[in-house]
Formats: structure tokens, sequence, C-alpha cells
């Protein structure tokens, strides 16, 4: 097998065959395959009878491209010698294989061999494997001589069918398995019938199950996101009503020291409100967190509608008190803006204000506008309208616009 | 050149009759199937390698009608001219 018979050793094997010596062998080997190769040469073409034909072939130019650089370049023509070998000599050499036909094959046939070839490469498939020793054992085949090949040959064939039976249940079994995966999702992993499955098999279920937990984490954190306003609702509602006690303080402290201090009650809820939405934003990796979110719901519900307006009004109500206060500095200067539209004639009404009561409420209840508070402090001669105490009476005038 | 004329010059060169080269070229032929089919190859000086390869089998899709077919694996005899034929070539 696989031996490099050089001259010598042919013409030792010929003078054996044709009963004459050595030396004449040897010259006439050495004759045979000068005249071919000379000729062949000379004459472009060669035909020796029972061996084959030996050609002179001209190859044109083509263009080809460089595998590392990607550039094309011309690969000039020449001229190259051709063996196509005799019809009788090529079907004796193709013996072994003779009893293959050529057979038409469906896609699928074809798609499942294509596999199986990768597969046979990778070396993973245990099913397939028994299969797979039969085919190198082919080859070596045509070392055997001419009658003992024509059996393993038929053999060769059986087993080439029972290839494509392994194939078709190998696909069947895919299949199945497929099925299966798309079934139980997550839990394919360990099921016992992955097994069989290749290791590619395996990493591809691992992949699946992680989207499959992705997805539902998104599905998860879009319903939290979907019921954050009736959460935020209430989270704002507490907002709004501590805001409502720290108006009351402002009432009696001045403005100056009331600032900071409401400042610091919206941030103390601010920082519940962190928690509370932090929370959410945590618990969507936990599944039982939905559930208990829901029954929380409907109680927030009812109070959803009004706590919303109060809670657009109370988001505002800081800036809002931030403008009287710039008012409040401007007062001591006590230029009125509106001056210039109304004037002040008569009393028409006394007001004693209550407790958490400002002199934009008065405004606001007796003209309907919060703008025109300074009116009533010009006409009362309050010069510090952000320390009015709880049971000061003043007058409200009326308004005549100029 | 034919099988003939192939024939005449090889008597020619080697001193003997036509009928005798021919006889010798069939023996020769004989031979070197042998070695091949032992799986051997026939390698000489000047002119190449004659050897027997095993090409694998494949599928083939016939263009026009895009039938596919399972080409069986085959043993080709093939031939390598030498390195100082192609040179010659040039």
């Amino acid at each position: 097998m696989d031996n490099k018979i050089n001259l010598s050793q042919l013409a030792e094997r010929l003078a054996q065959e044709g009963g004459m010596s050595k030396a004449a062998a040897e010259q006439f080997v050495k004759n045979f395959f000068d005249i071919i190769s000379q000729r062949v040469l000379v004459e472009g073409l060669v035909k020796v009878k029972g061996l084959g034909t030996f050609k002179l072939i001209q190859m044109e130019d083509r263009e080809s491209v460089n595998v590392n650089t990607g550039e094309r370049f011309t690969i000039e023509g020449h001229q190259k010698i051709s063996f196509v070998p005799d019809a009788d000599l090529k079907d004796r050499i193709n013996k072994p294989f003779a009893a293959f036909d050529t057979v038409e094959i469906s896609k699928e046939q074809a798609e499942a061999l294509s596999r199986m070839d990768e597969e046979d490469e990778q070396e993973t498939v245990a099913p397939v494997a028994p299969a797979v020793p039969e085919k190198p054992a082919v080859p070596e085949k045509p070392a055997v001589s001419e009658k003992p090949a024509e059996e393993p040959k038929k053999s060769a064939k059986e087993k080439r069918l029972e290839q494509k039976q392994a194939k078709k249940a190998e696909e069947a079994k895919m299949k199945a398995q497929k099925q299966q995966e798309k079934k139980e999702a997550a839990k394919v992993v360990d099921t016992p019938t992955v097994k069989d499955i290749t290791q590619k098999k395996g990493t591809r279920c691992l992949l699946k199950v992680l989207i499959a937990i992705l997805t539902m984490i998104l599905v998860i954190g879009l319903v939290l996101f979907m019921l954050w306003p009736v959460v935020g609702n209430s989270v704002l509602d507490i907002v709004e009503k501590n805001l409502n006690k720290a108006k009351i303080e402002m009432v009696s402290d001045s403005v100056k020291t009331v600032a900071p201090a409401e400042v610091a009650p919206v941030k103390a809820v601010e920082a519940p409100a962190e928690t509370e939405s932090a929370k959410p934003a945590e618990s969507p990796a936990v599944k039982p967190a939905q559930p208990q979110q829901k029954p929380a719901e409907p109680a927030v519900k009812p109070a959803e509608t009004p706590a919303g307006t109060d809670a657009l009004t109370a988001a505002k109500y800081p800036v809002i008190k931030l403008n009287s206060k710039d008012e409040a500095k401007d007062l001591s200067e006590f230029t009125l803006a509106d001056v210039v539209n109304y004037s002040m004639e008569g009393v028409l009404d006394t007001y004693t204000l209550k407790k958490g009561e400002t002199l934009t409420i008065v405004a606001l209840n007796y003209y309907g506008s919060k703008k025109l508070w300074p009116y009533i402090a010009k006409y009362n001669n309050i010069k510090d309208p952000a320390r009015l105490k709880a049971g000061t009476v003043v007058k409200v005038p009326v308004l005549k616009s100029k | 050149m034919n099988n003939k004329q192939f024939l005449n010059e090889l008597s020619d060169k080697c001193q003997i009759g036509a009928e005798q080269a021919a006889t010798q070229v069939e023996q020769l032929i004989g031979v070197m199937e042998k070695i091949w089919q032992d799986g051997d190859s026939v390698s000489l000086s000047g002119f190449g390698v004659l050897e027997v390869k095993k090409k694998n089998e494949r599928v083939s899709v016939n263009p026009t009608t895009g039938v596919r077919m399972l080409v069986p694996p085959k043993l080709v005899l093939t031939y390598k001219p030498s390195s100082l034929l192609k040179e010659k070539l040039k």
C-alpha cells in the first residue's frame, strides 16, 4: 500500500512476467515512457492501447483572486498534459466500486446526508457512530483481489441502506425532540431525552431557555410599569397630605423658615417614593411580586381620580409658594402692578382669617383671582403678609377697574 | 500519435519485433495494473507518477432539472507529470 514503484522495481516485475532479462525489461520500460513523454510534447497526443491517452492541452488565461490579499490577478495560459485512461482499464481499476450506481435522492435525504457529514466531522453523534467506521472500510477493499471484493461490495451496499435508514430514524428522533423542546421550553435542558442531542443542540436549548426567561422578565416589567401610575398616585397622595401640613406650618412661620421646611417634607416623601419605586424595579426578577401588587390596585383606584388632580396641584404647589415668596419680598417696596388697573373704593366685606388661610385665598374667594391679594394687603396696611396670624381681621376692598 | 505508430517507434528503439513489442506493452500494463490494485503507484523519473486515487461520494445536482444525484465513490487512475516534464512545456 502507498508504495512508490520505480523503474527498476517495475522492470523486475516485468522480467518475471514476460520471462526476459532484467536489463532488457528495464530498457523496454525506459523506452516506453520516454517515447510517451517526448511524443506528447512534439505531437500533442499519444495513444497507448490498454493504457490510455496522453494529451497536451492548452489552458486559456484566467482570472483568479489572491486568497490573502483579495487582489485579482491573471493566471497566464499554459500547456498541460492530461491523461485519460482507457475505458477498459478504467473499469478494471474501479471494479471494487463498480456495484455502486448513481442514485437519485430526494431533498430531505440530501440534507440528512450533508448533516450527517457534518456530524461525522464533529464525531459527537452516538447513534450514527456504528455506521461511521464502515465508510473508511470501503476504500480499503480495492487492495483485496477481485473475487473477494465482490462480496464486501454487496455488504457495503447493504450497509449503505442501513445507514440511510439510520439517518431517517435519526431525523424522526430530532423532530420529536424539537417538538418536546417547544412544549417544555425551560425544562427541556434537564430531561433525559436531551442526552441524545449533541452538545451543540444543548447550547441551543440553553439559549432558548435564556430568551424565555428574559421575555418573562420583560413582560413583568411592563405590567409593573403599567401599574406604576396607580401606585405612584397613592404616593403622590401622601405627598400632597404632607404638603398641606407644611402649608399650615408655613402660615404660622415666616416664608424664609418655611421654605427649607417645605422642601424637607417633600424630600422626606420623595425618599419613600424612591424606595417604593425601587422595590418594583427589583421585583420583576421575582415572579410572585406580581400577584402581590394586584390586590393593592383596587384599593387605590377610588382615590385615583381626586388624587390625580390633587397631586397635580400638589406638584405645582412649591412653585407657587416660591412665587408668593418673591411677591412678599416685593411687598416691602410695595409696588402694585395692578394698581394701574384697579382702584380701591370702599369695603366690600370684612373677613377673619382662619388657621392655614392666606391673603391669596381671601383674594381667590372674593375676586376669583389669587393675583389680586396685594390690594387687600395694601388696603389693610399689612407690611408682612407672610406672617399673618389666625384670627386677623382684614377688610376686603371693592375693586373698580380704571 | 496512435497506438500503431507508438508500437513501431518502441520496437525500433528496443530493436525488437512489432509483435513482441505489442505483447510486452500488454505485459507491462498488466504488471502496472497489479501494482495499482495493490494501492501502489508507478513513479518514473522524467515522466511522472501514475497512481490510483479514490474520489469520495458526492451529491451532484442537475442544474436544469434540479434533480439531486448521489454519485458513488470511485477509483480513478491519475497521471501527474514530473516537474522535469513540466519544465519542458514552458
